[in-house]
């Protein structure tokens, strides 16, 4: 084997362990966005956003789900069951209670909610799930202004 | 199964009495596929679920872009790919406990249950018998039920390249408290 055909096949074989390297840790295994941080895609208070997923389902779902919204509004209630801590934004009573908006909160943020009283005027941002016919449901939440 | 059926079902369960429907909001469903592979694990905690006690109605309600993986690439192409959750954004199950009728519902106590409906993902529908639990305590059910689906029931194809990667049936875990409704 010449001199050339080594250093070439020496070239092809980093090349591909780089590349392997590459696909494992940032195709992969990628990291999820770290929430807290994304910047909002919108800003909107809750009683709009609401209204928007109950008036036209199909073209809020379009619109909003799969985005980081900024939702402002007073915020109602919090949720702690099921081992998560949920900010309420109650719009309307429907057949289960109280509909609206329910953001679940990041770990470090859960506990900064936890402080704020109820009828406070807050900005949460969040990730939006979608509209369950109850609620617009949002995750990842991080309290941005109160 | 549609949303004009979900909808139904929650009207007829909301003009029963109210110590009869139980529901949460917070209910909690895991997905696990056993592969060569690899495994893969998903949860999702924001689950609305109500059970009407007297009917034994039961319905389930799951937003598919709130089950979270462990890997972001997993979640993209679960969302993106297999149950295309832009188009399809809900999973619903509406259907009934089958010996409702038979449970003393106002007392503490440990009921195995037959539940039997339609289960709609990605915008198909299929009949499901399935077995579960219902654990009263203090005026809470806690509802236990583990079953499998397969995949391609709900026109899930699984591309050649990652086929030891996903299993064709799914372990599904469900885990609901539900609580009595007050209005």
């Amino acid at each position: 084997m010449s001199k050339q055909t080594s250093l070439i096949l020496l070239a092809v074989v980093v090349l591909g362990a780089i590349a392997a390297v590459y696909v494992y840790f940032f195709v992969y295994n990628k990291k999820h966005p770290d929430f807290e941080k994304l910047k909002p895609d919108f800003s909107m208070d809750a009683a709009t956003l609401f209204e928007a997923y109950k008036s036209d389902n199909a073209a809020a779902t379009a619109l909003y789900n799969g985005k980081m919204a900024a939702i402002s509004g007073v915020l109602t209630g919090i949720d702690e069951s099921g081992g998560l801590t949920i900010a309420v934004f109650a719009i309307e009573q429907g057949m289960f209670g109280d509909e609206g908006l329910r953001i679940n909160m990041l770990p470090g943020h859960a506990e900064k909610l936890k402080d704020i009283n109820p009828g406070a005027q807050i900005t949460i941002k969040g990730y939006i799930t979608g509209y369950n016919d109850t609620d617009v449901v949002l995750e990842h939440g991080s309290i941005i202004n109160q | 199964m549609n949303k004009t059926i979900v909808i139904g079902l929650l009207m007829l369960l909301s003009v029963q009495l109210s110590a009869q429907r139980f529901a949460t909001k917070t209910g909690f469903i895991r997905f696990y596929s056993e592969a060569p592979a690899e495994n893969i694990e998903a949860v999702n905690r924001q689950v609305n679920s109500a059970l009407d006690t007297q009917t034994g109605d039961f319905v389930f309600r799951v937003l598919m872009k709130g089950f979270q993986f462990e890997k972001a690439l997993m979640q993209e192409h679960f969302n993106e790919n297999y149950v295309e959750s832009s188009k399809f954004p809900n999973a619903t199950f509406s259907g009934k406990v089958l010996n409702a009728d038979r449970i003393d519902w106002t007392k503490n106590g440990t009921h195995q249950v037959e539940v039997s409906g339609d289960l709609t993902i990605k915008g198909i529908t299929r009949k499901v018998n399935e077995k579960g639990t219902f654990e009263i305590k203090d005026g809470v059910i806690n509802g236990k039920s583990k079953f499998y689906i397969k995949l391609a029931d709900y026109d899930i194809k699984i591309p050649k390249a990652v086929v030891k990667n996903i299993a064709e049936t799914i372990e599904i875990n469900v885990d609901v408290s539900l609580t009595a409704l007050n209005n």
